[in-house]
């Protein structure tokens, strides 16, 4: 069997492109989830006790849910319930997003939890409201906490971008396979978009790494 | 609207089969995976020391690498370098085990770590040998603290098996679309695909957590 690279190197435009794509959509989510995942987090720890069940259903649910399904259900389900069609782009957005707010809300509640409640209370008994004790206390340390769990849900994200490709979100993933059902050079298209991959996740795994020891907390 | 969810009853035989395969390919990938990942963690920390960067690449680079381009690789890459044809199901479970060891090895090393080193010298100062060490003092403490990262993983893994469907094994994610597609009701099978993983998922998460809780204790020190 002969293999032919030049394929990768034709498509290097489209290939950038669709990486161009990916990166964005990994930014995107994030900048959706971050804000959310605070709002579900603080309503889960702070709202009336109904709404606060209503967000806990939520994260429960979306964490105990294959991505994958997600993805289908909001490429189906989303325009007849909301009755608004949106892009294939704009949906996996919405999934991703949908997904990842979950998560994050899940690592904003752990982390305020992490700090100990005498700590609030001593606050408190300093004559600061329960909001200040929030700002100037508790927030300040579980951000540290906080920080390296949301660099490693980044990368989760990073990849998890390649499953909006089952409902063709230019994306790297959908694209490389796209070329490769073109050319039919299957291992040389595969192998390229597995580089790929491999070339921008492998800094941001071992970012990871570095933060985690950066920020380690002992109590 | 209307749903009509007589779409579940009339297909449930075909549904419930990729449920079947699901659980099945999560155990045995849950299995295989934890094997490996122990042997590559063991490797890492007690093996040859030239070993420890080539085991330390594997291990990132599959942290880098999405599920997704794993699977795929494995099923339709892999037979054009190796010269053989895979079954999806074994190509699922050979591109999951690549995938998950790495993570698996990553919670052993982080547990035999958490041993303090103190306990480890005062054994040798006992005089056990390193493998009496490693099976009577090491690993009962560290495998108590791995099992919650271990539960996690396993929920990971049945998440995992959906992207299965890529790749055409007959797991549930797929009967679900195939359904979907020849019925038209996207919505209520769907829906339904939805309730079933959370069914299965959400006991396992509960579970580890309430196992752990009952046994965290033994692996204090």
């Amino acid at each position: 069997m002969t293999f032919d690279w030049s394929v990768v190197w034709q498509h290097r435009d489209v290939l950038a492109q669709a990486t161009g794509t990916t990166v964005l959509l990994t930014i995107a989510t994030m900048l959706i989830a971050v804000p959310c995942g605070i709002v579900v987090a603080v309503l889960r720890l702070y709202a009336w006790k109904p709404v606060g069940v209503l967000a806990t259903a939520y994260v429960e649910l979306f964490r105990n849910l294959p991505l994958i399904l997600v993805v289908y259900w909001a490429f189906y389900v989303l325009p007849i319930l909301t009755g608004i069609g949106l892009s294939p782009l704009a949906t996996g957005l919405t999934a991703l997003a949908l997904n990842v707010t979950a998560y994050n809300a899940e690592t904003f509640r752990a982390g305020i939890n992490s700090i100990r409640r005498g700590q609030t209370e001593a606050a408190m008994a300093l004559g600061m409201s329960r909001a200040q004790a929030l700002r100037r206390v508790v927030v300040p340390q579980a951000l540290r906490r906080i920080l390296p769990v949301l660099a490693s849900t980044w990368v989760s994200l990073f990849k998890d971008t390649s499953l909006v490709s089952v409902i063709a979100v230019s994306e790297l993933a959908y694209v490389a396979m796209q070329i490769r059902a073109q050319t039919y050079r299957v291992l040389e298209m595969l192998t390229a978009m597995a580089l790929i991959y491999w070339l921008l996740g492998y800094p941001q795994a071992k970012l990871v790494d570095w933060m985690q020891r950066r920020f380690a907390v002992t109590e | 609207m209307e749903f009509n969810f007589a779409v579940i009853t009339d297909h449930w035989r075909f549904l419930a089969s990729g449920v079947g395969v699901t659980l099945l390919l999560a155990l045995l990938s849950g299995v295989t995976s934890l094997t490996l990942g122990f042997g590559i963690a063991l490797l890492r920390l007690y093996g040859p020391r030239w070993l420890r960067p080539l085991i330390v690449f594997y291990v990132d680079s599959m942290r880098a690498i999405p599920v997704l381009v794993v699977l795929v690789w494995t099923f339709f890459a892999l037979p054009l370098v190796a010269g053989i044809t895979m079954p999806p199901f074994f190509a699922a479970l050979l591109g999951l085990t690549l995938h998950l060891a790495a993570y698996a090895a990553e919670i052993v090393r982080a547990g035999i770590e958490s041993v303090r080193p103190g306990q480890t010298r005062a054994a040798r100062a006992l005089g056990m040998s390193p493998a009496q060490i490693l099976r009577r003092i090491v690993l009962p403490q560290a495998v108590v603290r791995m099992l919650p990262a271990f539960g996690s993983l396993l929920s990971v893994t049945i998440k995992d098996t959906a992207i299965a469907s890529v790749i055409a094994v007959t797991e549930f994610m797929r009967q679900s679309e195939t359904v979907a597609g020849q019925s038209f009701q996207p919505i209520e099978v769907y829906t339904f695909a939805m309730l079933v993983y959370f069914v299965i998922l959400y006991p396992v998460t509960r579970g580890v957590e309430s196992v752990y809780r009952r046994v965290a204790h033994l692996g204090r020190s």
